[in-house]
């Protein structure tokens, strides 16, 4: 969506128009969804978080500056939504249940079968080691490798300084080579 | 080399003069070159990470339930008060005996009570329920 239609969706919005509000939750629903999966590691779980960021949000919307960019303010509602679901969930039988709903598969697929299978095995790998990262760890590599975020936005969702942005990327990325070595896996 | 400066090299986030100072030392440092090749195997795969997730299942249907939901009972609750008690004092000034006045009143104040009992019971089982947010 382009900043002006945006700007302008988001007025209609404040304005208390719930229809207006539809473009905006289709515009952010898929990237939204990829990080609430992300963070969460359940698909359900991350619709229900989606949904109640959207509610939040708009709920909040009289807050929002119009002069910013609508995407990080909402992220950084989604983000807090998924650490209260992480707080209040049962980690271990939660674990469980994500292991059997996530289907992690590489992109662009390849047309050798042998290939293929090699790089499902090396997502399901890197996907089961990032689940056992830190949630800070975890949440800053979603955000920036499958969601695409510049440190600045990363910065302005997570309300850090983007140094510590790069810290802690630093430190995520070495967590997730340790982990990939301690579970002895074949990566890549 | 700071672990930030690798990282900013790393995302392209690097000033041109900070790149050309880290290009200088990774071509230095097999160490350096070890670790940028596994940070940068983790990072394309993890760009090309996918979920399978279909976007055939908006949620938008379910926020607008939830968003336009509550102004609807506000709108109802309004609505419905004002004609009770417009009704209310137009039958208590009306030229109708007392004791039909009465029992009229009796009848509208157990309809109104037993209604107001029913709602109270909902609301409680539905604050209480764990799946209300479930999306069907």
């Amino acid at each position: 969506m382009q900043p002006e239609v945006e700007r302008e969706v988001v007025r209609m919005s404040k304005s208390g128009d719930p229809r207006s509000y539809e473009p905006l939750v289709r515009a952010y629903e898929g990237p939204g969804l990829r990080l609430a999966v992300g963070m969460l590691g359940s698909v359900d779980e991350a619709r229900d978080a989606l949904q109640d960021a959207f509610i939040k949000a708009w709920e909040s919307l009289h807050r929002f500056d119009l002069t910013r960019p609508f995407g990080p303010w909402f992220f950084q509602i989604l983000r807090n939504q998924c650490r209260d679901v992480i707080r209040s969930r049962n980690s271990r039988d939660r674990r469980e249940v994500r292991d059997e709903q996530i289907e992690v598969r590489p992109a662009g697929a390849s047309t050798d079968p042998a290939r293929l299978h090699e790089r499902n095995e090396a997502s399901l790998i890197l996907w089961k080691a990032l689940e056992a990262l830190a949630d800070d760890h975890r949440e800053i590599l979603v955000l920036k490798e499958l969601q695409g975020f510049r440190y600045s936005e990363i910065a302005d969702i997570l309300e850090i300084p983007e140094g510590t942005v790069a810290s802690r990327l630093y430190h995520a990325r070495d967590a997730l080579r340790e982990e990939l070595v301690a579970t002895n896996a074949a990566y890549p | 080399m700071s672990h930030e400066s690798l990282m900013r090299y790393l995302d392209g986030e690097a000033a041109p003069e900070e790149r050309a100072r880290i290009d200088a030392a990774v071509a230095e440092s097999t160490e350096l070159q070890r670790d940028l090749a596994i940070f940068r195997a983790m990072k394309s795969d993890l760009q090309a990470m996918t979920f399978g997730l279909a976007n055939d299942h908006s949620v938008w249907g379910a926020v607008h339930r939830r968003i336009t939901r509550p102004l609807g009972w506000i709108l109802l609750s309004v609505g419905f008060l004002t004609w009770v008690v417009y009704g209310s004092y137009l039958y208590l000034v009306s030229a109708i005996d007392g004791w039909e006045k009465l029992a009229t009143s009796a009848i509208g104040l157990g309809i109104l009570l037993l209604l107001g009992t029913v709602i109270y019971e909902r609301r409680k089982e539905w604050l209480t329920d764990p799946y209300r947010n479930v999306y069907r």
